[in-house]
């Protein structure tokens, strides 16, 4: 994780998010401690108390089958938090050059060997 | 244990033997291992990261990225379509072919790659070197073996330069990662002076080859021009020299700066002559014994290499004239998407991967299975990735081009822009890389479709254009005509302009900087008046560079900052 992704203002929110370490996939931290696909359903911190539960959730990372806890500084709107950052909006939503490729995107079945 | 090779002798690049071929499964064994070491918690991350970038394996920012290798861009029809297999079964349809003639897949999982190293060692194939501080994929001449101007064919030397490299226990933790090109033409079609190493081969007096070498070349952070360390290196000395710099870098680069720690830093901090004896006196001092590369070493290597088996010419070249006279489209594609053969009857043929509007070097797994039918069928089995993002199929007689256009053309991949304004080298940006600051793809998708007219592309002419996503390059903007670097301005993307950059032998330069970043549809506007300018000033055939280094930037900065 490169270290400028995880940078906060002194004052405003921000969401806990991660790799998945099986696949790769983008997940964020929501209000149940699961980690869901869905940057919606991430549960938005206060900049002032979120360094705790990065500790804490990078911790216990290997355990949650994680890589790359950081936290994204994010502006709450009625759809849900939004990255401030072109970069952060990009991870959350799927690359911009393929609108099929969203968090909704679904993997192809289990393949069988050939 | 058997060294010879299976036959048919694969046309183009070198045939696996069982030694190579246990060596793959035995590194897609211990590779294995890994992974589950690593999903098991008994690895942490940290202690993993380098063992899978030293398989390829990438965490970007979406998924895991596999970047597999692909030896100076050939690979034979089956082995293309083993990377549609990947793409179609292991990925989301598609594979993306990079400026270093490799490919990379953006959605793979951890848990697949063994699987997938196992498929690709299958086809004497791996991901071996395409990251960490090593000696990366040596890359070569697209039209290598083909190309009618080539005095020597650099691919035997590129293999033996593979062969010295891989896994080369001196060099596998390097200062910073390590990049060769090798040519064969007097035409520099490698970049050769903006490698760590460029080689430009050329027969010697007792009729084995020399080699210019330059070092000290690259892009990144800190673009510079290689410069000459020797102009005549024997063939037999060849490994022994590249040792000699190797060790020199080794030693004496920098490691407590990412960012200095490319030889070009130290080439520049010593000075050319200083390197040059601390190379020499190295090079003197070695067992030169132990790395001599006699002529039966080299030709054991030629030996392991298929050759085409060219028919006669026949009436081939009057068959294509008269397809070309009666076709408008095809003569056009003809002219752009074709290089001339040193055998008659011949030609090589580009195929773009840049269609109006497409994602460069961007091509999906039937695109990929009808490459691999179209090599078997028109070009001995052979395929080459360009450093430029496209295809190219090495030996084709001209009088199968027209259905060969045909077939591209319903597929699309028949696009006739190669050298143009849309034959854009793209980096994969902001939408894949987790080092990028803006996004490639999308503002080279609007200038694709801004000047996709194939009258105006004819218009404008021959024209570099390169776009990267992040100061590291990947793009090679400073070597385009005109070059696009993205940058990172408070969080949101803007993009900088450079131009006069050219990776010509004879005036390769770095692109300059024309002004303040601005936004895509900015760029994109800017670009559109900059080629306005360069229409109403050029002189009669001067091509965008030269009219670009006659008049110097200024008025083109005038152009792309004038308000509507």
């Amino acid at each position: 994780m490169d270290r400028r992704n995880n940078r906060r203002d002194a004052e405003g929110s921000s969401v806990i998010t991660a790799n998945r370490l099986l696949d790769g996939r983008i997940v964020w931290l929501a209000a149940d401690g699961e980690w869901s696909p869905f940057i919606r359903h991430a549960h938005v911190y206060s900049n002032a108390d979120i360094e705790d539960a990065l500790k804490q959730q990078t911790a216990s990372a290997q355990d949650n089958e994680l890589v790359g806890v950081y936290g994204v500084q994010v502006t709450v709107t009625s759809s849900g938090p939004v990255p401030i950052t072109s970069r952060e909006r990009i991870r959350a939503g799927g690359p911009s050059v393929h609108p099929d490729f969203t968090p909704e995107w679904q993997e192809h079945p289990a393949v069988s060997p050939a | 244990m058997s060294h010879a090779p299976h036959s048919p002798l694969p046309v183009g690049h070198y045939a696996y033997d069982e030694v190579d071929r246990t060596f793959l499964k035995q590194r897609v064994a211990q590779f294995r291992d890994q992974v589950e070491r690593r999903i098991s918690g008994a690895l942490t991350e940290e202690e993993f990261k380098p063992l899978r970038l030293m398989n390829g394996l990438y965490l970007q920012l979406h998924a895991y990225m596999l970047r597999v290798a692909i030896p100076y861009g050939i690979l034979n029809s089956g082995q293309m379509r083993t990377l549609a297999q990947i793409a179609q079964r292991y990925d989301r349809d598609y594979g993306h072919f990079t400026t270093r003639q490799n490919i990379q897949f953006n959605w793979i999982r951890l848990e697949d790659t063994p699987d997938i190293l196992a498929l690709l060692a299958d086809a004497d194939m791996h991901a071996i070197q395409t990251s960490g501080n090593c000696i990366r994929n040596v890359t070569a001449d697209q039209f290598a073996g083909a190309a009618a101007d080539e005095v020597l064919d650099p691919r035997v030397h590129a293999e033996i330069l593979r062969q010295w490299s891989t896994l080369h226990p001196e060099f596998t933790f390097l200062p910073r990662k390590f990049k060769i090109a090798i040519s064969g033409s007097p035409q520099d079609r490698v970049a050769a002076r903006f490698h760590d190493i460029g080689l430009m081969a050329r027969n010697g007096e007792n009729g084995r080859p020399v080699f210019e070498v330059y070092v000290g070349g690259g892009l990144g952070r800190t673009p510079i021009v290689g410069v000459k360390l020797r102009d005549d290196l024997p063939e037999e000395d060849l490994i022994a020299y590249l040792e000699a710099i190797l060790r020199v870098y080794n030693e004496f680069g920098r490691r407590d700066n990412i960012y200095k720690a490319r030889i070009k830093i130290l080439v520049q901090a010593l000075g050319v002559d200083e390197f040059r004896d601390r190379v020499n006196s190295e090079f003197v001092a070695m067992d030169r014994a132990r790395y001599r590369l006699d002529e039966g070493i080299v030709a054991a290597i030629r030996a392991r290499f298929g050759v085409p088996d060219f028919d006669p010419a026949g009436q081939a070249a009057e068959k294509l004239a008269q397809q070309r006279k009666a076709d408008r489209a095809f003569d056009f594609w003809v002219r752009t998407n074709t290089h001339a053969h040193k055998q008659p009857g011949y030609v090589s043929v580009t195929i773009s991967c840049k269609p109006a509007g497409g994602i460069p070097g961007d091509v999906t797994s039937s695109q990929m299975n009808l490459l691999a039918d179209l090599a078997d069928q028109l070009s001995f089995g052979e395929l080459r990735i360009t450093h430029l993002q496209n295809v190219v199929l090495g030996h084709v007689r001209q009088d199968k081009l027209y259905g060969l256009w045909q077939t591209l053309e319903q597929n699309g991949l028949g696009t006739a822009n190669v050298g143009f304004i849309t034959d854009i080298v793209a980096c994969p940006g902001l939408d894949y890389c987790a080092l990028a600051n803006a996004r490639s793809i999308p503002i080279a998708q609007k200038l694709s479709e801004r000047f996709a007219s194939p009258d105006l592309q004819r218009e404008i002419g021959p024209l570099r254009l390169n776009i990267s996503g992040c100061i590291n390059a990947c793009g090679h903007h400073h070597a385009g005509h005109i070059g696009i670097l993205g940058v990172d301005k408070r969080g949101e993307e803007a993009f900088q302009i450079t131009l006069g950059g050219a990776a010509d032998q004879d005036t390769v330069s770095i692109g300059q900087i024309i002004g303040a970043a601005m936004s895509e549809d900015e760029t994109v506007d800017a670009i559109a008046r900059i080629i306005d300018t360069y229409l109403a000033r050029r002189t009669a055939g001067e091509q965008f560079i030269e009219t670009c280094r006659r008049l110097g930037t200024a008025p083109f900065k005038d152009a792309a900052y004038a308000t509507a």
